[in-house]
């Protein structure tokens, strides 16, 4: 693996544009930086499993950015933001988070002597793991793995990169309305975007 | 090519939008003319999407007195739209529905949309024709269906709705050679990286065809290659029916009446004739009569109120005496490949259509598989992208490393033309919604040559990434786009409505949505669907 995942764009910092954005858009992105309510949806139980599981999934807990992805989440299931589909054999949304929050604290009390948030780190992810890999059946308490797997990133990897933090880690300028871009192309860039300090640096080949 | 002022003697809507910088017509809407329920309007409209939105306009010209109903909002890209991805979830029909078979297809942000304009408001803007092999891959290919009209029959309207759009993009050298009333636009990095990949290969790829306008059309502006059509354009530069038809079908006297969730189309059970639509409204039941109805709510919804329209006289669902209602319903395969580049690509600037190859659209004699694919640039922006990544299994630290490299990448798509089967279809699940209405259930299994398409789209694409210089590629596999599910045929026992959109068990009821085709090609729906639509209305107005 390579380095760290922050610092491959130095000073660049999505925020220090809000004041080109369209209002009704600027409004929606700086309330993601602001605190939250308190959840809405879980249970405090279910909180704390699910910022542990979402840290965990976001790689959090080892190069923070400070984004609570749990709140983000609550308030989206508060909301029934959900995105509608669900298939024949899981539950709907809602109701599949908290069955399978619930599921990770059975299996952390089953094998480590403790919830889920309380498990060391290791223990976290050895029980994250488990799902991913799915057993011999696929299964995992009764339901398709994957596809909880499916559902526990989606919502991850849309709250996570909902946030102005994580565009600026990867160096994406975030919303363009009513401003716009005039140098696109290939190693083009507008005045505002920051080249990456080690372009070359090809995660998917050193993996390879 | 026409000019611009003969678009504007037939439509327009562009020159009816506000030149002020802001995006909608407040006073159009305000004064848009009310019908009430008790009138008998000439016709109501279930569905404000790419079907039904013309329709309305066709009609409203013509002297019709017509009610469109949308069960969503009746957008102002001001107010009700953002320039980012995860605060535009309300653009898409989110409504429960259930999804099985042995490939479920998801739904939502993939292939759904919700208020007026329908999904072309979050489509990407891409409007190719099909192909003339499209009508007749059953004949010609012992695949899919015939159509029950051919090619020509809908060229007029392709090229009518290509200048009301209007489309841009370089003279066409497939299927139907043609050329689009607008430039193609300039590209970005990722068609950058296409059309040269491409041209080391010896493939044919072309800049367009897309519904984004290049250049003042009316009081619509420049395309400003922000990167987020597939949000809502908040430009007004990329088409769909909130700026393309519902404003002239306004300025007609046609009433859009938003909000309105249709959940019954009436028939009089002792004629057999359609009596007009029931919907819900403000928390109440409404009943909106009219001398005909034509229903728009797109693939899922469409059969669905359909068969929740059942009634003595049509006990399994209406229009569903053959068990058809809601069969042959066909989504693209759309496997998405992504190869990286130590330049960068910065693929979110400019639109994420920009160039297509429909070199591998025909049935090719050496190949295993009947029928074909397209390839195009998709773009997507970070949460999209990151799904891409996350497929990979990556999670945790990993995740965010393979994130950090976004600005490198380059992601190509494919369209693969998935075959209509008869199980592929829509039923009732038991679930009910809030309305107390069953909800979709949409089972769908891919078969051999689904299979064998997508594998060849994925070879071909990790081909011109590689041939571009991209030193590592990686795929998903999903869908895209929905037809089917009310298909047009010869007879009755083959279909639902003719080739004229009229159903066939009820005659003064029409279907004039993407469910109607028989066949998908490789193409992008919307054009087709917005060029049937007019066609029926010319059918209805004693034109063909």
């Amino acid at each position: 693996m390579t380095g760290p995942a922050t610092g491959r764009f130095p000073g660049f910092d999505v925020l220090d544009q809000v004041g080109h954005w369209d209002q009704v858009t600027a409004d929606l992105i700086t309330a993601r930086t602001r605190p939250r309510q308190a959840p809405e949806f879980f249970t405090e139980a279910e909180q704390s499993a699910a910022a542990a599981l979402l840290n965990q999934l976001t790689g959090q807990c080892d190069e923070p950015l400070e984004i609570s992805l749990a709140e983000m989440v609550d308030a989206r299931l508060a909301a029934g933001e959900t995105d509608g589909w669900r298939y024949a054999d899981m539950p709907e949304d809602g109701q599949a988070w908290r069955d399978t929050l619930g599921y990770l604290d059975k299996d952390a009390h089953a094998q480590c002597g403790s919830s889920f948030a309380e498990a060391s780190r290791p223990d976290q992810e050895k029980l994250i793991q488990a799902v991913q890999d799915g057993g011999a059946d696929g299964q995992w308490h009764g339901l398709p793995a994957a596809r909880v797997w499916s559902l526990w990133t989606r919502y991850a990897c849309t709250a996570l990169y909902a946030h102005p933090h994580a565009w600026s880690e990867i160096g994406f300028p975030g919303p363009a309305y009513p401003r716009g871009y005039k140098n696109a192309g290939v190693d083009r860039r507008e005045p505002f975007e920051v080249a990456d300090t080690r372009p070359a640096e090809d995660p998917v080949q050193e993996d390879a | 090519m026409p000019s611009a002022t003969s678009v504007r003697a037939r439509n327009e809507s562009a020159w009816l939008l506000p030149n002020d910088g802001t995006r909608t017509n407040h006073r159009l809407r305000q004064d848009m003319r009310r019908f009430d329920d008790t009138d008998e309007i000439d016709l109501v409209i279930v569905g404000c999407g790419a079907g039904g939105s013309v329709l309305a306009q066709r009609l409203a010209r013509q002297g019709w007195r017509v009610a469109a109903l949308d069960a969503g909002p009746f957008w102002d890209p001001d107010a009700d739209w953002v320039s980012d991805e995860a605060g535009s979830h309300h653009l898409y029909w989110t409504e429960p529905r259930v999804i099985a078979g042995d490939d479920p297809v998801p739904m939502g942000s993939n292939n759904s949309g919700r208020g007026v304009g329908g999904s072309m408001v979050h489509y990407a803007g891409y409007t190719p024709r099909f192909h003339p092999s499209d009508f007749s891959t059953y004949t010609d290919d012992g695949v899919g269906a015939d159509w029950p009209l051919g090619y020509e029959d809908l060229k007029p309207y392709y090229q009518a709705i290509e200048q009301e759009l209007p489309v841009a993009g370089e003279h066409w050298p497939w299927g139907d050679p043609h050329g689009y009333p607008q430039r193609p636009h300039p590209v970005g990095g990722n068609g950058e990286i296409f059309l040269r990949g491409a041209d080391k290969l010896g493939i044919t790829a072309k800049v367009g065809p897309v519904a984004i306008v290049n250049g003042r059309f009316g009081n619509r502006p420049h395309c400003i290659y922000r990167g987020f059509c597939l949000q809502g354009c908040k430009v007004n530069a990329k088409a769909s029916p909130l700026i393309t038809h519902i404003p002239d079908a306004l300025s007609h006297g046609a009433e859009i009446r938003a909000n309105a969730m249709v959940t019954e189309v009436v028939i009089d059970q002792r004629t057999g004739r359609a009596l007009g639509v029931k919907y819900r409204r403000d928390g109440r039941e409404h009943f909106q009569r009219a001398r005909m109805v034509a229903v728009a709510g797109y693939s899922i919804e469409t059969p669905r109120l359909l068969l929740n329209s059942a009634s003595r006289r049509f006990p399994d669902g209406l229009c569903n005496e053959f068990d058809l209602v809601g069969r042959y319903l066909m989504v693209q395969g759309a496997p998405q490949t992504a190869g990286r580049f130590d330049a960068e690509v910065r693929m979110y600037k400019a639109p994420p259509p920009e160039v297509s190859s429909e070199a591998f659209y025909e049935t090719d004699p050496a190949r295993d598989y009947k029928r074909g694919f397209a390839i195009q640039t998709v773009s997507p922006l970070p949460i999209t992208w990151a799904e891409h990544v996350a497929a990979q299994g990556h999670w945790g630290r990993t995740l965010r490393e393979y994130m950090s490299d976004y600005v490198h990448w380059s992601t190509l798509g494919s369209l693969c033309e998935f075959l209509a089967q008869p199980e592929n279809r829509v039923t009732l699940a038991d679930e009910k919604d809030a309305h107390g209405l069953p909800v979709a259930q949409f089972a769908y299994s891919q078969c051999d040559n689904d299979r064998a398409q997508m594998k060849q789209a994925r070879t071909v694409m990790e081909d011109i990434l590689h041939a571009a210089g991209a030193d590592e590629v990686i795929t998903i596999n999903r869908y895209a786009h929905l037809v089917g599910g009310a298909r047009m045929a010869a007879g009755p026992r083959q279909g639902v409505v003719d080739r004229n959109c009229r159903s066939f068990a009820v005659p003064n009821l029409y279907i004039t949505d993407g469910s109607v085709l028989p066949t998908q090609g490789s193409a992008n729906p919307a054009l087709t669907i917005m060029a049937v639509a007019a066609r029926a209305a010319d059918h209805l107005t004693g034109r063909v």
